[in-house]
């Protein structure tokens, strides 16, 4: 990200001033990385991370106005002998003359910020990890049901779109359909939004694209939704296997994470929405420790553990 | 199983707004092979009109279209053809 777009979209939001000129504006932050500069100020470079957009605090600006000229000079130009993408000073502070002279002449830029330290590198953290974040486009249909993302997935024409409408119907939440941009926030975590372009249209076959926002308002609808269960529907087929205990808990990954799957035949005359529903409950039911299926096996091996000592003392 | 590619330009003044969008995933859904559109960096799958219409491909762009499958070849052809036709458009975006 360019720290000129940074600069020029975020400046209210993060209360950013220049003390470098213009052309230092065209250097590119790289990655989600924010932190100190630490000992490099001393001149320990063994394991400087120089790639990170480094924030100056209190201080650090306190020790570098401490410093004689002579060293003051030094450890800017070594920590400025490396690439660094970014430095911003904040608490309104001002960096010394010599570290601005410096910046400028390697092109690095130096911003400056009102906010607290602490504040702002955390705002700065989160909006440069959504920004780097891993992304992927996919073809599905995103619903929140009962507070549960469910990702509707299943080949073209097969009916994703008319089983969430259905659940909208029903009270539930549409997301995004069709085209699903889903993040990776964190390390487990996988997120889907709608994109502005496509708002919460839908395409319904026969009917054509309908306005779900206009038809159903606005609790039908949200802008993102952590992604918890996939949905996979599927024709019914002969000779495919489908679960029918349910203690094989499946799974599938999205962008490395993984998420628990469930496969759903259609079989005409069968009520998927309401199958869509159990799906959010169960996992709820999951969350909070009963797995209905486990259960109901335990007692069953419990009741045949009983029968068998009564016969045994029986004989 | 075969997969193929080809890079389509969008010859139409309008460029792709819903009714050749329409002919389009109309003319991919014959296909039992898998069709995306690709866009710069953004690929939607061609059998939603939606993805289509969401690339926003407007005159003069180049999209590339990969099919996947058994018919692949047979896909590809036919969306090149409907795409040299501008989708029955003329310059007024009538057909």
């Amino acid at each position: 990200m360019k720290v000129a777009d940074f600069l020029q979209l975020q400046k209210d939001r993060f209360k950013l001033c220049l003390f470098t000129d213009e052309h230092t504006l065209q250097s590119q932050i790289i990655n989600n990385e924010v932190s100190r500069p630490g000992l490099v100020l001393c001149g320990f470079t063994e394991r400087f991370a120089f790639d990170r957009t480094l924030v100056f605090g209190e201080t650090e600006i306190v020790y570098l106005e401490s410093l004689p000229e002579e060293k003051l000079k030094s450890y800017i130009e070594i920590m400025c002998s490396f690439d660094i993408p970014c430095m911003v000073v904040s608490k309104g502070l001002e960096p010394p003359r010599l570290m601005i002279e410096v910046a400028n002449r390697r092109g690095i830029p130096v911003l400056g910020t009102t906010l607290g330290t602490q504040n702002f590198n955390r705002m700065l953290a989160g909006f440069l990890e959504q920004f780097f974040a891993p992304q992927t486009f996919i073809h599905a249909t995103l619903a929140d049901v009962y507070g549960v993302g469910l990702l509707y997935t299943g080949p073209s024409g097969i009916g994703k779109s008319e089983c969430v409408l259905d659940l909208v119907e029903r009270g539930h939440r549409l997301v995004c359909d069709d085209v699903v941009r889903i993040i990776r926030v964190g390390e487990n975590t996988v997120v889907g939004m709608m994109n502005e372009k496509l708002g919460h249209h839908m395409e319904i076959r026969g009917l054509g694209i309908i306005d779900i926002f206009r038809l159903f308002g606005i609790r039908a609808v949200r802008s993102r939704k952590r992604i918890e269960v996939v949905v996979q529907l599927s024709r019914w087929e002969n000779n495919v296997q489908y679960e029918r205990t349910g203690l094989v808990d499946l799974t599938t990954k999205i962008l490395d994470v993984e998420l628990p799957l469930v496969q759903v035949p259609l079989v005409p005359g069968k009520n998927i929405t309401v199958i869509g529903e159990v799906i959010a409950m169960n996992h709820l039911l999951k969350q909070k420790g009963y797995h209905t299926a486990k259960e109901f096996n335990r007692r069953l091996l419990e009741e045949m553990q009983q029968d068998r000592y009564i016969d045994e003392l029986s004989e | 199983m075969a997969q193929l590619q080809k890079e389509l330009t969008v010859l139409n003044k309008l460029g792709l707004h819903a009714r050749p969008a329409a002919l389009l995933v109309q003319m991919t859904n014959r296909f039992s092979s898998e069709v995306t559109l690709r866009k710069n960096d953004i690929e939607i799958n061609a059998k939603s009109i939606m993805g289509i219409m969401m690339l926003a491909a407007e005159y003069g762009s180049t999209l590339l279209v990969t099919a996947v499958g058994d018919d692949a070849e047979d896909a590809l052809n036919a969306i090149q053809e409907i795409f040299n036709r501008k989708f029955e458009e003329n310059d007024e975006g009538e057909e």
